[in-house]
């Protein structure tokens, strides 16, 4: 799932430079803009974001009163404050205000992008999973009492959605402007979804007092009618959601195996195959289960001429390999 | 070996036969359905499965697959020689006719 990134500075000429220097990280998180905190609240009840980044002296709301209305009202959403007038009593409040991360102004635009990575790795780090049932496994966190925070992407119309569960139990769910009950029925009408799961639950306030399994024939209810409201977010500046094309994958895997391994690496064919989703998906759930984070990849023996390297993705890719090959380095190679 | 958390031994239906961790064991291991996953191993000799944080290497045996959950680091070159050297012992055990079965061997 591509993450939003909201950027927040009055400084027209700054967001425009950290808009392009952010160009390369692209696969990793889209940007979306805002030149002020009434704009940034605007945006953030339209989207669902994943990172605030904001400047704190700006005019009408400025950064402080922003990170306030965050923690208020979206305290799972990380803000991390950048600033021109920087001092140890701002820095000071700001994180007691709630601020994840500060940095001053001037900075590298890459410690700045180093500093998303690492707290947008956060919100998956109980692992992910592409194309599930959304009511299967949320009955499944239920049953297992899990205490998390799982962000999920429609797979037919690409809503975003974010569900808060304390012991398994639903506390309160969200997707753009809608919330509690009324978010919960739009995200259990999607029948496909991606899903990242983050450990940990940052809201307190219970929303929802309905059981899972009301909610999910309610939605399944509402959606045969067509109650569910159809309201696209209004998104206010995004860069094109990057969508890898599979030959380029099978490209970037080729030349990464050939440049650590050369000739010698035993590979024998790479190619995409979506018939390994499923066994990928169960793989995924065990991994989820022991708390391992998420599947980066499998090594199959089937006992075959050829032995498999799985790779999860939007369609599994296959790596056949001569067992008598350098299995150690190549997984090795793959894994950098 | 260092870096094992633990191992689980699982019927060809899925069900937990055995399991030992050196660490907090994961809560629900029995409660939960391992059906699927099981299934999802069929015809496999040998699975590595690398996850960010960890790795589960399966192995499949007469009797059903055996999972370890393991650290990234874990030198897996070790880990198949071990398998390979005691997973022939783990056999179904064979029901003992007669007046034989009353004794101790």
């Amino acid at each position: 799932m591509i993450k939003n990134v909201l950027l927040v500075d009055d400084d027209h000429e700054m967001l425009i430079a950290l808009k392009e220097g952010f160009q390369k990280y692209k696969d990793s998180f889209s940007i979306l803009l805002a030149s002020d905190g009434l704009k940034a609240v605007e945006g953030l009840k339209k989207n669902t974001i994943s990172l605030v980044v904001t400047d704190l002296k700006m005019p009408g709301m400025d950064g402080f009163e922003l990170l306030a209305h965050i923690m208020e009202n979206y305290p799972d959403i990380p803000v991390t404050i950048i600033t021109g007038y920087s001092t140890p009593e701002m820095e000071r409040l700001a994180r007691e205000g709630g601020a994840v991360g500060y940095i001053a102004k001037p900075f590298l635009i890459e410690n700045l992008a180093r500093q998303i990575m690492t707290t947008l790795r956060k919100e998956s780090e109980g692992g992910t999973l592409h194309n599930v049932s959304s009511g299967l496994f949320l009955q499944l966190v239920e049953m297992e009492q899990k205490t998390c925070t799982i962000r999920l992407e429609d797979k037919f119309s690409n809503k975003k959605g974010i569900l808060f569960f304390q012991e398994g139990e639903l506390l309160d769910a969200r997707v753009n402007d809608l919330q509690g009950e009324n978010a919960a029925y739009e995200i259990f009408a999607w029948d496909q979804v991606n899903l990242s799961i983050q450990n940990g639950c940052a809201l307190k306030e219970k929303r929802i007092h309905s059981e899972m399994q009301h909610l999910i024939l309610e939605a399944a209810r509402r959606k045969d009618e067509d109650l569910v409201g159809d309201v696209q977010p209004e998104v206010m500046e995004e860069v094109e959601p990057f969508e890898p094309d599979p030959a380029d994958i099978i490209v970037a895997i080729k030349e990464k195996i050939e440049a650590k391994l050369g000739p010698s690496s035993g590979v024998e064919d790479i190619y995409q195959d979506n018939s390994w989703d499923s066994r990928l998906l169960q793989f995924s759930r065990a991994g989820i289960f022991f708390n391992i984070g998420e599947l980066e990849m499998g090594y199959i023996d089937k006992g075959e001429e050829n032995d498999f390297i799985v790779m999860p993705g939007e369609n599994s890719t296959v790596i056949a390999v001569n067992p008598k090959g350098p299995r150690d380095k190549l997984l090795r190679a793959l894994s950098e | 070996m260092e870096g094992v958390k633990g191992l689980m031994l699982f019927s060809l239906a899925g069900d937990p036969v055995y399991k030992e961790f050196n660490q907090a064991q994961p809560e629900g291991i029995e409660s939960r359905d391992w059906s699927l996953f099981i299934e999802s191993l069929a015809g496999m000799r040998e699975t590595d499965l690398i996850f960010e944080k960890g790795r589960l290497y399966i192995r499949r045996t007469e009797i059903g697959y055996l999972v370890i959950l393991m650290g990234l680091f874990v030198p897996i070159a070790m880990m198949r020689l071990q398998c390979d050297i005691l997973l022939p012992s783990l056999k179904p055990a064979k029901a003992v006719k007669g007046i034989r079965r009353l004794f101790k061997k």
